[in-house]
């Protein structure tokens, strides 16, 4: 077991900065997006290797499938409630749903849901299923976005103004093919 | 893909999200949905003039009873639809909303003449009653169905099926009841509860396949 475990801080504390991301983020605050993925990941990893045993390539498969759905579902989440259970229900279906799809029966136990702030890893193991691949599925004009996006490192308006697209419809583009990445992961059979 | 870069990408997709967005959503399910239902209670089964139904205190009856029962349903949606929120008492009004209609229609039935007692509880229409009432949800339910996905996370697909096909069930007797020409507590209760509930069974069908994400 190659990843380090660092003991977390007090639970109330992480969900208070959580929280406060995740309402920044809806309101549209893009640090405050990256920040909250980007310690939610740690989380996540420590969670899902607990469940299928650590080194396991499975773990990050399930972590970038997860950090997709708090992404993509984020507006169901009731700015009124606390935040760490609604992401512990998140981190849970999308286990059960793994199972359910290896064919693998798994008694899942409901915790909870601060035991997913019990433990952080933020060391990034392998893949398996590459999102990297499922993205060359796209269609020629999405992948194309997508790719000066993510990999040349444009913003969504730079990569609209170089493929001659308004801003507009590129944003549409990109979300359209991250809706598509999800439905692909979770139909891709293992 | 790294994840740090699925998190780059992710980031780039950012929009503010409105307060109350789900529920704005769910609203303009139902509306379009219910729309298209009264559409059809009007065309279709050409009912009465909306003035003159809504003029009849038995209408009103009946509304009361199945439109207090989308409310609950609707309460109950949207918990499903958030993960990690708990259901509380939404169930608990739609069973004694239930349970009320239910002492009148057998306090009505205890109250009649034992010969007519079969008449009142079959009526005219006992027949048609639930199978259009059935018939009569499936825009609704699409409606929120469209909603739910496009808004919400329910964890229990097949529950939140349920809930949907209750709401929409329960919406579409409110409006079969400006056609409907029955005026009894017993025969509501019986007849348009059946209905409600064969769109609550299909709705938790169609909701295991419908709401997976």
């Amino acid at each position: 077991m190659t990843a380090v475990h660092v003991e977390a801080p007090a639970k109330d504390e992480v969900e208070r900065q959580l929280r406060a991301w995740m309402t920044a983020s809806l309101d549209g605050d893009a640090a405050a997006h990256r920040h909250l993925l980007g310690a939610l990941s740690g989380y996540l990893r420590a969670y899902f290797a607990r469940r299928l045993g650590a080194g396991d390539a499975e773990v990050e498969d399930l972590v970038q499938e997860t950090l997709l759905a708090v992404h993509l579902k984020r507006s169901s989440y009731d700015r009124a409630l606390p935040f760490t259970p609604w992401v512990y229900a998140v981190a849970r279906y999308k286990l059960v749903d793994y199972f359910r799809r290896s064919r693998r029966r798994a008694h899942i136990p409901l915790e909870d849901a601060g035991t997913l702030l019990g433990e952080d890893d933020p060391e990034e193991g392998a893949v398996r299923t590459d999102l990297e691949r499922l993205l060359g599925q796209l269609p020629e004009r999405q992948r194309a976005l997508v790719e000066e996006v993510k990999i040349q490192g444009f913003s969504v308006e730079e990569a609209a103004r170089r493929r001659g697209v308004t801003a507009v419809s590129a944003r549409v583009m990109l979300h359209r093919s991250l809706q598509w990445l999800n439905r692909a992961v979770r139909d891709e059979d293992r | 893909m790294k994840t740090g870069d699925l998190i780059e990408l992710l980031t780039n997709d950012v929009q503010p999200m409105a307060r109350g967005l789900a529920w704005r959503r769910l609203a303009v399910g139902v509306a379009g949905g219910g729309a298209l239902t009264l559409l059809a209670v009007i065309l279709w089964l050409r009912c009465q003039p909306l003035f003159l139904a809504a003029s009849q205190p038995w209408f009103w009856m009946k509304a009361s009873y199945t439109a207090a029962l989308t409310a609950a349903a609707l309460m109950m949606v949207r918990r499903l639809g958030t993960p990690g929120a708990q259901l509380r008492a939404a169930p608990v009004w739609a069973a004694g909303v239930f349970l009320i209609m239910v002492g009148l229609g057998v306090g009505q039935l205890v109250g009649a003449a034992p010969a007519s007692r079969l008449a009142l509880w079959l009526g005219q229409t006992w027949r048609v009653c639930s199978p259009l009432i059935l018939l009569l949800s499936v825009p609704i339910y699409a409606g929120l169905v469209v909603a739910v996905r496009a808004t919400l996370a329910p964890i229990h697909p097949a529950r939140t099926g349920a809930a949907i096909g209750l709401t929409a069930g329960a919406l579409a007797a409110t409006l079969y009841g400006l056609h409907c020409p029955e005026q009894g507590a017993a025969f509501v209760v019986t007849w348009y509860s059946l209905g409600i509930a064969a769109a609550t069974a299909g709705g938790a069908l169609a909701g295991r396949w419908l709401l997976r994400w």
